[in-house]
């Protein structure tokens, strides 16, 4: 709290996480507020289906605010490395396993799942990614499908 | 029943062939995680979650549990031979493990950590087997009132006793309480939080937050930067410990066990807080302090005697009274779920041999643990040469099917995009995901409860403060957040949380 008033740092700077989370909370606290707008908030003793959720979401928010502006106040501190290719790659990834599971089977969503889920590390090498994909999407269809009975056609015929 | 025979029931119900299979298949996994850096205990369970979906409730939750306490065995290997802690827990084991191993005594340290852990496994087994039936009967006469009360407590307690900003912590059980309600309320049949889609109507599954926020995340922040390898010590010299060894570690292995077993118990508490206690213990009572952080024997002894017993005694809280006390407890809690079980005082009566069935088995668990550990530490050592890239894939698929088995839907698939790039988002701004993780399985609790409690006491507030069980609960709430708005308090707190980053 001794930090409040810091001469050094007037308006650069900040603590980027704290900010950050401020952000995040008050932002996710006002999208539950949003989304719970038409709940009959009922009062104490008859509590309606939106009294938790409109009381949780404001505090949430209220905690974000306090957060982004001790965050503010606080010496400069930076995020760390920002390096966004391997969550992009992976959500790329994984939406086209989303997408293609019930289309087109275990063997073409596993495969593209693998192949540009591989693409994350910066490290992978051709080879080994073919190699690995053929040998996991074999491995998981035996297991998965035909061991573990999960739903899921194998081949998209 | 006396204890005999309910000790009788428990082995009788661990020692069938498929039990024990599946208690070895989780030690020997927790072990593989607990060696492999970037991959730790809590990802896998919530990995392997809807795998158990497939196996009967006592030999899902036999396997998962000792994925948690192998874990604490395999990630002390890597700490001390190559002095990268595999698990958090184990952070302290390497300050003192590796330092003997490069004075050729990596065989003793790693014997000494064996051994500690399995006493003190054996000892919190124990208590689990004499706290379980006591607590138990204890929270049956628990009302509404008390269950809210208690609700806040785990729910605050572990945002303070968890490393990390306390204010944070508390919005993520928030955020993670308002994730709990999304879907139909019970009580009026309205849809809430659901955006219009009605693949929602059941609520967000365990699973999906799960891997989520551990799975997917993780694999996210792990490939960000490149690997950091140590050095290995090829050389592991011999394994049984010195008779002179031996006399400096017993007393550390006592009270690590002791420190371990209550700080386990307390929401938030664990492995990880209990064999950083352990370590500034026995810096302590040494009467050679200098020594520690040049190899001494007890700076390896306790911390792994703590972990150990911290992991199994965190087991109490969920079993005997339904509120788990980290994430990994919320896990198990969401895999009884999963087979219909309801955790809570009303288990151990109903469902004797599922309980007995799992202490015993955490002990036979444990037993196995000093095989699979001790003779085949070779094998564990070549094993972290495997790199990531080939690794991640596999956790990947493992991930996606996993989720997409839960109600076989792509749905669910899309929604682990969500809540992976949440995750990592959370990372970055420095917000733990565990106190969401539970707020997210105590949510309907919690709901439930405090609709009952208001009804019943007309909208009286009061009701809280009126019933001493729950009054005790909530004054203990309260005192725990006052003193933490006491700087030397702050000050102490900080510095016990600072090493313990992970």
């Amino acid at each position: 709290m001794g930090a409040a008033m810091n001469p050094r740092t007037p308006f650069r700077g900040g603590d980027l996480p704290d900010v950050l989370a401020g952000t995040l909370m008050i932002s996710l606290g006002a999208l539950g507020l949003w989304a719970g707008r038409d709940l009959t908030y009922g009062n104490p003793a008859m509590m309606g289906p939106g009294f938790l959720p409109a009381s949780l979401c404001t505090i949430m928010a209220l905690i974000g605010g306090f957060v982004l502006v001790k965050g503010l106040s606080k010496p400069a501190e930076s995020m760390g490395a920002l390096n966004l290719r391997p969550l992009v790659t992976l959500v790329v990834a994984i939406a086209g396993f989303a997408f293609s599971a019930e289309r087109f089977g275990f063997v073409v969503a596993s495969a593209w799942l693998l192949i540009i889920g591989s693409l994350a590390d910066p490290e992978s090498r051709w080879k080994e990614i073919f190699i690995s994909t053929a040998v996991l999407t074999s491995l998981g269809a035996l297991l998965f499908v035909y061991g573990l009975g999960v739903q899921m056609p194998v081949w998209p015929f | 029943m006396s204890f005999l025979d309910v000790l009788m029931l428990g082995f009788s119900e661990a020692l069938t062939p498929t039990n024990l299979l599946f208690c070895f298949i989780g030690a020997l996994l927790g072990t593989l995680i607990g060696v492999l850096p970037g991959i730790g205990p809590t990802a896998t369970v919530a990995i392997l979650l809807p795998v158990t979906f497939f196996l009967p409730p006592l030999g899902a939750l036999i396997m998962l549990s000792g994925i948690f306490y192998g874990a604490q065995y395999g990630g002390s290997t890597t700490a001390i031979l190559v002095n990268l802690p595999g698990e958090a827990s184990a952070v302290v084991t390497a300050i003192d493990g590796y330092q003997m191993a490069r004075k050729g005594r990596a065989g003793a340290a790693l014997a000494i950590a064996a051994l500690g852990s399995f006493f003190a496994g054996t000892v919190a087994t124990i208590a689990l087997a004499v706290a379980g039936p006591t607590l138990s009967s204890f929270a049956l006469s628990f009302g509404p009132a008390e269950y809210v009360a208690l609700c806040i407590f785990g729910l605050l307690a572990a945002t303070i006793l968890a490393h990390g900003s306390v204010i944070k912590a508390i919005g993520m059980v928030c955020l993670g309480l308002v994730l709990g309600l999304v879907g139909i309320d019970v009580n009026s049949g309205s849809a809430r939080l659901t955006f219009e889609s009605t693949d929602l109507y059941d609520g967000i599954e365990f699973v999906v937050i799960a891997v989520g926020l551990f799975g997917i995340a993780e694999i996210a922040t792990n490939l960000e930067s490149t690997e950091v390898r140590g050095i290995l010590q090829s050389k592991i010299g011999r394994l049984w410990p010195t008779r002179d060894e031996f006399r400096q570690s017993w007393g550390a292995v006592l009270r690590g066990t002791a420190v371990g077993t209550v700080l386990g118990v307390l929401p938030g508490g664990g492995a990880t807080l209990s064999a950083f206690s352990a370590y500034s213990v026995e810096k302590k009572v040494s009467r050679t302090p200098e020594k520690f952080g040049h190899g001494a024997i007890a700076g390896v002894a306790g911390p792994e005697a703590a972990n150990n017993a911290g992991a199994q005694s965190s087991f109490i809280p969920l079993l005997t009274l339904g509120i788990p006390s980290n994430s990994i407890m919320a896990m198990m809690l969401g895999a009884m779920t999963i087979h219909g079980i309801t955790p809570g005082p009303s288990v151990i009566q109903n469902q004797p041999g599922l309980f007995w069935g799992l202490v015993a088995s955490m002990w036979l668990g444990n037993a196995m643990l000093l095989i699979i550990n001790l003779p085949l530490i070779g094998l564990w050592v070549k094993l972290l040469q495997i790199p990531y890239r080939l690794m991640y894939p596999a956790i990947l698929l493992f991930c996606c099917v996993g989720v997409f088995s839960v109600s076989n839907r792509g749905f669910d698939v899309a929604l682990v995009i969500i809540f992976g790039v949440l995750g990592y988002v959370l990372r970055k701004a420095k917000c733990e995901p565990g106190p969401l993780l539970l707020g997210f399985v105590l949510g309907p609790l919690l709901e439930t409860n405090l609709r009952r409690a208001m009804l019943l006491s007309q909208g009286d507030w009061l009701v809280f403060f009126e019933r001493p069980i729950s009054a005790i609960l909530l004054a203990v709430t309260a005192l725990m957040l006052l003193m933490l708005v006491l700087p030397a308090i702050r000050k102490n707190r900080k510095a016990a949380f600072e090493a313990s980053e992970d």
